[in-house]
């Protein structure tokens, strides 16, 4: 890694600007891949990790299909019935509370898998991330985030699994680990047509109030947001015409109900983004 | 009601890659230590276009009662011609009759009619691999999926016929939640042209 002095005012600005906006916490991680710099503000604390962990799946999904355990053009059965990872007991996902609730309408029937990873990553559905680690197996994907040396994220079970959550059962991540599962999806882990389909994904996420907000419009970001009542998160690949991209990740804790979370988080994207640029390149370094 | 395509095999004449994944005739091992032969005899189907055509039922045709996802067998799922045991043509004929009782569409999910004993959801140990059960997800506008109307249209499937079962509503072992699951039996038929000598 190398020196972080760079970012000396970049760390006071964070510092301040969640005081500011009351996050209970932060943390940051940053690697530019045009310099090599890396940054990473409390880059080690654990969060949870909301549906940034929905990355981790998508990894899961395009490796098992690298491994030709099956294809993407595949179908799956779409059923509302899972199972807790705290004692099996069944669980159904709420429609009203899921982000895509068209998918629904599919119950009964087939979704194609590549279907079903667009939806949990564009529209963040719920449905979908829970169809698709069931299938993969949440054993299997702890072994490619291993095999892809992504420290930092641990998967444990599917999304609105309340009976695990009552049993601290859950999905909990650190920005650097989050920033190497980044770095392992764009690096050469998977093939490369499965990068490029992933990073497409991610390319075409639907929500965009948090990194791309704190960005001018010429950039373009490769990102999956996370938000439950207490933590609020963004993680992205940012490109810029002009330069090579960067990878970052910003997580945030708050006390329920605060406003301007978001805002936050692209505020804490726009100060990164005003960093960077004043920063003269020192390295080609990866 | 288009049977016409229908065409009968000896699955024990099939090819070895086949026979290794239907398992023709073999024996099934079944919960409770039972023991049930698997189906010997098949429909062979050339495309879904003749699925989607062949009409087993007046309201039932034959791709409804095959559709499987991938956790099928890859030569089973990708590849046609496709085998489904002749009994199928008893299953739809009970959900032909249950279909009227309840005067309302009623429609079989994914994985929810044949799947082969290669079928990662229950193999051999399925009566899904006799051809002989439906997993019913929806009658009309209602979606099966609490205790009234699973409770409701179970009622009415067993009134049709003592010989069958329907799971009971729940969430345990044996019981179904999210659809109305309901077999005929470890039924099997064997058309009047086949013969059942080795």
């Amino acid at each position: 890694m190398l020196s972080v002095d760079v970012f000396n005012g970049l760390n006071e600005e964070l510092e301040s600007l969640a005081l500011r906006n009351k996050a209970r916490a932060i943390g940051i991680a940053l690697h530019d891949l045009e310099t090599g710099l890396r940054f990473s503000l409390h880059g080690d604390r654990w969060f949870h990790a909301a549906s940034t962990i929905k990355v981790a799946v998508l990894l899961a999904v395009f490796r098992a299909a690298d491994e030709d355990r099956y294809q993407l053009d595949d179908s799956l059965h779409v059923r509302n019935r899972f199972f807790s990872a705290a004692d099996g007991s069944p669980f159904r996902l709420n429609q009203d509370r899921d982000a895509t609730p068209e998918l629904y309408a599919n119950i009964g029937r087939t979704a194609k898998i590549s279907s079903l990873a667009h939806a949990m990553i564009c529209g963040s559905s719920n449905l979908a991330t829970n169809l698709l680690l069931e299938f993969v197996g949440v054993e299997y994907a702890r072994t490619v985030l291993r095999e892809a040396h992504v420290d930092g994220v641990e998967l444990r079970r599917g999304v609105e699994d309340h009976s695990a959550h009552e049993q601290g059962i859950n999905n909990d991540a650190t920005a650097d680990g989050l920033l190497s599962l980044l770095s392992a999806i764009r690096g050469d882990f998977l093939t490369s047509q499965s990068k490029g389909e992933v990073i497409r994904i991610l390319l075409e996420q639907r929500f965009n109030s948090m990194i791309p907000a704190g960005l001018p419009p010429h950039a373009t970001v490769a990102h999956k947001t996370g938000e439950i009542s207490t933590a609020c998160h963004d993680i992205g690949i940012v490109y810029l015409p002009e330069r090579e991209p960067y990878i970052t990740a910003i997580l945030t804790e708050f006390d329920p109900d605060t406003e301007g979370r978001r805002e936050t988080v692209a505020a804490i994207s726009e100060a990164i983004y005003r960093s960077l640029l004043r920063t003269e390149p020192t390295s080609n370094e990866d | 009601m288009r049977t016409e395509f229908l065409r009968p095999i000896d699955g024990l004449r099939l090819s070895e890659e086949y026979r290794a994944l239907l398992r023709p005739g073999e024996n099934g091992a079944g919960a409770n230590g039972t023991v049930h032969r698997l189906p010997r005899f098949f429909y062979e189907i050339g495309s879904w276009d003749e699925a989607h055509e062949i009409r087993l039922a007046p309201h039932f045709t034959l791709a409804e009662l095959m559709l499987v996802d991938c956790r099928e067998a890859r030569l089973l799922l990708c590849q046609f011609p496709h085998y489904v045991p002749c009994a199928i043509l008893l299953l739809a004929r009970f959900l032909e009759d249950f279909r009227r009782e309840v005067d309302a569409p009623v429609f079989i999910g994914a994985n929810g009619g044949y799947r082969s004993p290669a079928h990662q959801i229950g193999g051999a140990r399925s009566i899904h691999a006799w051809g002989t059960a439906a997993n019913i997800y929806r009658i009309g506008d209602t979606f099966l999926s609490d205790g009234k109307s699973i409770g409701k249209y179970r009622t009415v499937a067993a009134s049709l016929c003592p010989a069958v079962f329907v799971r009971p509503f729940g969430r345990e072992e044996g019981q179904t939640s999210d659809h109305l699951h309901i077999d005929l039996g470890f039924a099997t038929l064997t058309p009047r042209e086949c013969s059942e000598a080795s």
